[in-house]
This record gives C-alpha cells, structure tokens and sequence, in this order.
C-alpha cells in the first residue's frame, strides 16, 4: 500500500481529532455532546472561502476576524444550548436543544450560500516530498494544529486554575459549585474555545477537502465517532479516535471505493462500543 | 373543586372527539376549495408524522431509550411496502403489515448489539446505524433504486385494485387513532408500568425483579413497529420510497412536535404534531427558512413551556391528580392473603456461607455466615462501615462475591440480581427509590407485574384476560395501600407525598412482588411517631403470614422490639448472633462496642 493513502489518512485523522478535541473540550464542564459543533466546522470554511477566496483578505486579518466570529458563535451557542438544558427537566433536553441549533445554523449557511462548496486556494501552495509520497504544507498546518491543541489543551487543564475549574466541574457540577468555582463562565469559556478551535480547522481544511454548507452534521458526526471510539470525554481518546478513522477511510476507501470508508467507521464504531463499551480511554459515564 | 375538574375533563373529550370527525370529514370540507388534493396531502403527512411521534414517544418519552435513528426506520418501513408491494408484487396490506414487522425487526438488532451501551452511547450507535442504513439504501442497486428511490407506490384497494386518496386519508386517520389506543393501553398495563420503572431506575427495576435487557428490546420493537408502519404509509401516500426520508433533518419535526406536545404524555406527540403542520403550513411559502423557523420554535418551546403543552397541563392545578376522600368502610371491600405460599415457619429460606466481599484492599464483608428462616424478623446491626449494607448487596447479587456461597431455598441463588429478586428476594434501598412521575398506585402496581399473565398482545387489545387480571392486581393494590393508611392517595404523583409516606410506599411496592424475603435498608429512618407505627404493624403482619423480614437499623430500640433474631456485624465480620435480650447482655458484643459509648448505651 503506497504511503500517499496513510499520508492522506493522517490528514483526515487530524481533522476528525481536532473536531473530537473540540466536543471534548465543551463536554467536559457540561456534559454535552453538542450536535451543533460541525457548523463551527462550517464558519472556519464559510469565512475563508469569502475572506481570503472571494475578498482577497490578508491572512492575518482574516485570521482575526475568524477568531471573533468564532467566538461569537461560541457564546450565542452556549446561550442556545444551555438555556433550554437548564430550564428544561428533561432528561433529553441537550439532544433536542443541540440539535436544533445545529438546524438554526445550518439553515443559516443555506440561505447565504446556494449551491457553493467553500474551497480557495492553499494558503501556501507548497509540497513537500516525503520518499515519494506528496504531503501539502496545507495538510503539514492541520497535522500539527492537531498536535498543538492537544498538547495546549492537555496543559491547560493540567496547570491552570480555569484547567483544574474544569475538571472539577467535570466530576460533581454542585460540589464544584459548592466549593466556589464559577460553573457558568467556564462552561461559556469551553463553548467559546471549542468553536475557535474547530472554526480554525475548518478554516484550514476547506481548501483540501469539499465543505458544503450543509455538511456541518456530517462533521459532527465524524467527530462523535472519533470521540466514542476512544472513549467520550478523553482528550487523548479524541485524538486515537480521530485518527483511527481517518486512516481506515482512507485505506478502505482506496481499497474497496468510496462509500466503503464510511461505511468501515461505523462499522468500527458499533463494533468497539460492543465489545468496550466506554471507547477506548472512556469511563462508565451516564451523560446528562 | 372537583366537578370544575370533571367538567374539563369532559370538554376534553368533547374536543377530541370533534376533533377526530372533523379529521373524518376533512375530504369533504376541503372539496370546494381550489386545491383539495393539496391540502389532503398536508394533512396526510402530518398524519404519518403523529404516528411517528407516538412511537418515538413510546421509546424516548415512556422508555428512557435516546433514539436518533426514527427517521431510518421510517425510511426502512416506506422500502419495504415499496419493494414488496411494487417489486415484488404483493398485496399492499399485507406489504404495510411487512413494513411494521420488518420496522421491528430492525428495531430489535440495533438494540441488541447496543445492550452494554449507556443511554448517551446508545444514543450515538443509532445515529451511526441511521447513516449506515441511508448509505445502503443509496448503494442497494436494483433492490432500492438507488439515489433515486423506487417510484410508483399506490394505495391499495379492498379487496384490490387501487384506492381513492380520501378513501387512504380515512384509512390512516384510523390506524392512528389505533396507534394512540395501542400507546394508552400499553402505557396503562404492566408493560407501560415497567417501561416507566425502568426510565426512572434501572437498578430499582432489577430490584422489583424486571429484566432490564429484556425489558428494553420489547419497548424498542414496539416502538419500530409502529414507526416502520409510519413509514410504509407515508410512502403510499407520497408515491415514493427515497433514502433522504431517513435523513435526521426530516426528524426535526418530529422532536419539535413531540416537546411541543409534551415528552412522555399520551396526547402530547399527536396535538404537538398538529401544532408543528399548522405552524408548517403557515410558514410553507418561506421555502428555505423553514428549518431555521422549526428549529426556532422549537428552542422557545424548550424555554418556555419546557414540559410541552400537556404536560404543563398535567402539572398544573386543573390537569393534576388529587387524592380523592375515602368512603367510610371502603377499605373492608378489599381483601388481602397476606401469608407467604409454599414456605413452613421456621423453614431456612436463604443461607449465605462465608461469604467475602473485599473492594481492592478494603474488606468490607470478610466471611460471614447468615440463614435467614421463614416467619422471622431478622434485625442487622452494627456501626457504620461494618459493611452491613455491602453484605446485602452481595447477597442479592449487585455485587460479585469474592468468595463464598448464596443458597436459595437450598439452591445456588442466581447470578442476575433481578433473578434473585424474582425467585423472591426484595430489597428496599436506603435512600427511597420510588418512581417518582409515577401515580403511587402505578408504583405497587409495578411491583406486582410477575403475577400479571397477561402478554403484550392483551395488553394492547384489552383481552378479556387483561381486563381480569388488572382489575385484581388494582384491588389487590389498594388493598396494601390501606394496610399502610394510604388509602385514597393512589393517583397522587409518588414524588409529590411527604418522605415518610414515600418510605411506607415503597415498602408496600416490596410487599407486592410477594417476596419471601424483605430486606429492608434502615426503613425508621425520618418517619414520624405514627409512621413508625404503621411500619412496625405491618412488619408484625408480614412476617406472621411467614414471610422473613430482614431489617437493616441503627434505631435500636425499634429494632430490638421487632426483631427475633439479631445479627452483629463489626467489621465485615459476624460479632454476636441471638435473641436481642441475648445480644444485649454479650460479652462480645459490649466488649467491642466499649471504645463506641454511644452504641455500647444504647445497647446495654
């Protein structure tokens, strides 16, 4: 097998544990795997393709602008989501109010973008040769953004007093609450840093790979897969998760076709939540 | 108060039953309009969406269970009335009975390979098998016509040939007036009381003897049963059978009208879903922005009116049960044989032999040996952490054993605990574990579901056999409920009585699984003076008619007064063992409890 399809699998790897690390980062003080995650996915792309591709913005600039975009997105999420969990006995409550804002959003996208895929052109339009094998300096950024959010996040939560907030927030919500800690900023701060997070991947991977407008579920759900797989809630999980899937498909995928690879992840998926229950590096957990 | 609260009810009913002709003669009202067969058509869909939401109301709303892959099995349903019905030429009836059983079947192998998931993870594997499901319908080939679909779906006739559209309207009105019966009478029988046991508390289900796994595959074959059905009509109705009918987006409507109509009431999916097509057809010129309007509303709703149109009416003060005044002498109408079958007194009915239980370093039980007889109360004391409550759990099977034996009547007590439970061991927990949205008679009645011999199928069609066995198991019930004084409460929500009431309720929910054992977790815990009292005269009651009452306490004067035989447990080991004079006066006994003066006192 030729070391462009694992070249290109860790690539997809690293976009699926990006998303995964960005759900991990929002489940962790709430408890919620949030549906609407993906169409953070789709304002990095969204943004790009009309700052840099059709405006013809600087990088920087845009990068700016993307990072408060982000942000707001993140913090009108937050009050979409969580108003209705915390009002709402249900025990269902997060499901339907996730769900629902990733319709809201999604629509959003629809309606300002008809029958466009958000692709530009590379940033740096560059490849490098790794024994044979093509890798764009593209797909090198996402790789080690990867890499970067992994270690800043496994840091941060490590170090950090918000870190060490959230973990705490993470096992007993009341306790923490109880002890002083302040539950509702953090939970704001972690919808607003995962969205930067995964509205930078997105950024960054729409010009390599198609994004619709639409597709925001379809990346969600890559990213569920990627996190259930190494287990819900686990940072390191999300990134084993993420790229397992995203070198299977590309393996299937040019093995047996196509639909194969996406058909292969689930596969994989019902197949390790029969035989480990909690993912890889999960624990028993109950969600909301 | 009371007949401004049976006058509603009857405008109620009124309502629905005008609501219902109205539906019956929709055709012939919208005849002269200029586009009938248009509006037929919204109505018709919004039918199909209603029986959709009661299945999912069934499974999410009474059963606990996420399910994202709604839509899937609809879509499944609607290809399998198109391939049987088109391609393989069958009788359309017969095909739409296929799509409810095929609709089952799936439903049933994705819940049996998701067994081990917890409800968030079962929640993912549906999702997964809704995409997978959609990806393979769009590369089933010839089979399922591709990205295409199959085309060509029709309405069939009686006895064949083809139906008028109204004529198919009346049809579906009708099997969803029959899938609401079929939601109602589940949810009142036995079925619907575990269903909602199991939603509230796993554990306390196994406790009351319901098999979890089981329990869960028959609420989720029902439920894609009915949504497979769903989907076979909807496909006739439309014409067509497409992967995009499983596509979540589509599900929107049915969440929104199932929180708008109110999660886990029997009204709620069918007014919501009304509710949604209005609100649908309204909005029908605005083309793209639809989605972002549902998804809006449906988010108000969740802030708003979070328990959903019904079930705020539920919980307000016209829709909400009352207790009821109890007619002098009624409680002389219901009788009760209260005496254990099958067991002499005295008989050993468990005997637990060196039993160990160690958690990592800790030995919480190391080596304890205990026979609980027929007809005895058996009072289990010691100080905290002496690993009297570990010792129950094990003995009932929530904990593994390290090492050690449980007979049963001399046989190996089973492995499960809800086994154990069945083969008539019931333990009441600590803290109260009472289904606590369940009315207080569904709660005892909930405990009686093994004498229920009723199937599925009486249940759904109220067979002459399930009209007889509830309408004894319901006096059966009140029969405890007034052995405790609680005559008159049994349609009150449980969580909505005093805590004491709630301790004496669950007790009498033990009762009613006729166990031969009664484990109780320190059960005088916060009663008052009268209480107590009613406790203890039933404890006397139960285990005069044989049955063997374990209490766990710290109370000991209570428990010194009712017990026959007294067990001490320091430790995780047995301390002292006897009559409580006995037990009182030894050596052993005072002399470890020395270093504990409060204990030592109170024993001496």
């Amino acid at each position: 097998m030729s070391l462009q399809i694992w070249i290109d699998g860790l690539f997809a790897g690293s976009v699926f544990a990006i998303i995964a690390l960005s759900m991990t980062i929002v489940y962790q003080p709430t408890r919620i795997m949030n549906f609407a995650q993906g169409e953070g996915f789709i304002l990095g792309a969204a943004l790009g393709y009309q700052l840099v591709g059709v405006w013809k913005w600087p990088l920087i600039q845009s990068l700016v602008v993307l990072v408060i975009a982000a942000a707001l997105m993140g913090f009108i999420m937050e009050r979409m989501v969580m108003l209705p969990v915390q009002l709402s006995g249900s025990k269902f409550a997060w499901i339907i109010a996730t769900l629902a804002a990733a319709m809201i959003f999604q629509s959003a996208f629809n309606i300002k973008y008809v029958n466009v895929t958000f692709s530009y052109f590379d940033l740096i339009e560059k490849d490098i040769s790794i024994f044979g094998a093509k890798l764009s300096v593209q797909k090198l950024l996402v790789i080690l953004m990867m890499i970067i959010v992994f270690i800043a996040n496994d840091q941060f939560l490590k170090r950090t007093l918000w870190g060490r907030s959230i973990r705490a927030i993470a096992h007993n919500p009341d306790t923490s609450t109880i002890l002083g800690i302040p539950t509702k900023p953090v939970i704001k701060l972690a919808f607003i840093t995962g969205t930067i997070v995964i509205a930078l991947v997105g950024f960054l991977a729409s010009p390599v790979i198609i994004v619709a407008p639409a597709a925001g579920l379809f990346f969600t759900i890559q990213g569920f897969t990627a996190a259930i797989i190494g287990g819900v809630g686990s940072p390191k999980g999300a990134v084993v998760g993420g790229l397992m899937i995203g070198i299977l498909d590309s393996v299937v995928r040019s093995w047996l076709g196509g639909t194969w690879g996406l058909f292969s992840t689930f596969f994989v998926l019902a197949v390790i939540l029969i035989l480990k229950p909690n993912g890889f590096f999960g624990k028993r957990v109950e969600g909301r | 108060m009371i007949s401004t609260f049976k006058g509603l009810n009857r405008v109620l009913i009124t309502g629905s039953l005008l609501a219902i002709a109205l539906l019956y003669f929709f055709p012939i009202l919208i005849k002269s309009s200029n586009n009938p067969s248009f509006y037929l058509q919204v109505v018709s869909v919004a039918v199909c969406s209603a029986i959709l939401t009661i299945s999912l109301n069934i499974c999410m709303g009474y059963g606990g269970l996420l399910s994202l892959m709604h839509t899937g099995m609809q879509m499944v349903g609607g290809y399998a009335v198109a391939i049987l019905a088109v391609k393989q030429g069958w009788n359309g009836w017969l095909a739409l009975v296929a799509s409810a059983v095929i609709g089952a079947i799936f439903a049933i192998l994705v819940i049996l390979i998701s067994l081990r998931a917890t409800y968030l993870y079962f929640g993912m594997i549906t999702l997964a098998v809704n995409l997978i499901a959609m990806e393979a319908v769009r590369h089933g080939g010839e089979l399922t016509g591709g990205y295409n679909g199959l085309f060509g779906v029709f309405a069939p006739g009686i006895p064949s040939g083809m139906m008028s559209a109204e004529g198919f309207y009346r049809v579906m009105i009708t099997i969803l007036i029959l899938a609401y019966v079929v939601q109602r009478n589940l949810i009142f029988s036995g079925f619907g009381r575990n269903t909602m046991a199991l939603r509230e508390s796993s554990e306390t289900a196994t406790a009351l003897g319901i098999s979890p796994n089981m329990h869960r595959v028959k609420v989720f074959s029902v439920s894609g049963a009915l949504a497979g059905l769903a989907g076979g009509l909807l496909s006739i109705q439309i014409g067509y059978a497409v992967a995009d009918i499983g596509d979540l987006n589509n599900g929107l409507i049915f969440f929104v009208g199932l929180f708008l109509g109110g999660v886990g009431t029997l009204a709620g999916p069918v007014l919501g879903v009304a509710l949604v097509a209005v609100i649908d057809f309204t909005i029908r010129g605005t083309g793209q922005y639809r989605t972002l309007v549902l998804g809006s509303i449906l988010l108000l709703t969740m802030i708003i009116l979070p328990r959903g149109i019904v079930g705020t009416y539920r919980a307000s003060r016209y829709g909400s049960p009352r207790s009821r005044e109890v007619m002098p002498g009624e409680a002389d109408n219901y009788h009760l044989d209260i005496a254990v079958k099958n067991v002499t007194k005295g008989e050993v009915l468990l005997e637990a032999k060196d039993v160990v239980k160690h958690f990592g370093g800790v030995h919480a039980v190391d080596g304890i040996s205990v026979q609980f007889k027929a007809g005895e109360v058996h009072g289990i004391i010691g100080p905290n952490g002496s690993g009297k409550s570990t010792l129950i759990s094990a003995l009932t099977r929530y904990h593994e054993l390290t090492s050690g034996s449980v007979t049963l009547l001399g046989v190996e007590a089973d492995k499960k605990p809800f086994k154990v439970a069945r083969d008539g061991v019931t333990r009441v927990f600590q803290i109260p574990h009472l289904f606590e949205r369940v009315s207080v008679l569904d709660n005892v009645l909930t405990g009686m579901y093994r004498r229920d011999k009723y199937s599925i199928f009486d249940a759904i069609f109220r067979t002459p056999r399930y009209l007889k066995a509830n309408s004894r198991s319901v006096a059966e019930a009140k029969a405890l409920l007034s052995l405790a004084g609680m005559l008159g409460m049994e349609e009150l929500a449980a969580g909505s009585i005093s805590h004491g009431q709630k301790r004496l309720l669950e007790v009498i929910r033990a009762v009613a699984t006729e166990p031969k054992i009664l484990i109780l977790d320190e059960p005088a815990t916060g009663l008052t003076q009268d209480e107590m009292h009613s406790l203890t005269s039933l404890i006397r009651t139960l285990a005069a008619g044989g049955m063997c009452v374990v209490l766990i306490e710290h109370n000991v004067a209570f428990l010194m007064d009712l017990a026959d035989i007294v067990t001490v447990i320091q430790s995780g080991k047995v301390i002292a063992e006897g009559t409580p004079q006995a037990v009182q006066k030894d050596e052993r006994v005072l002399e470890a409890y020395l270093g504990n003066t409060d204990f030592s006192k109170e024993l001496a």
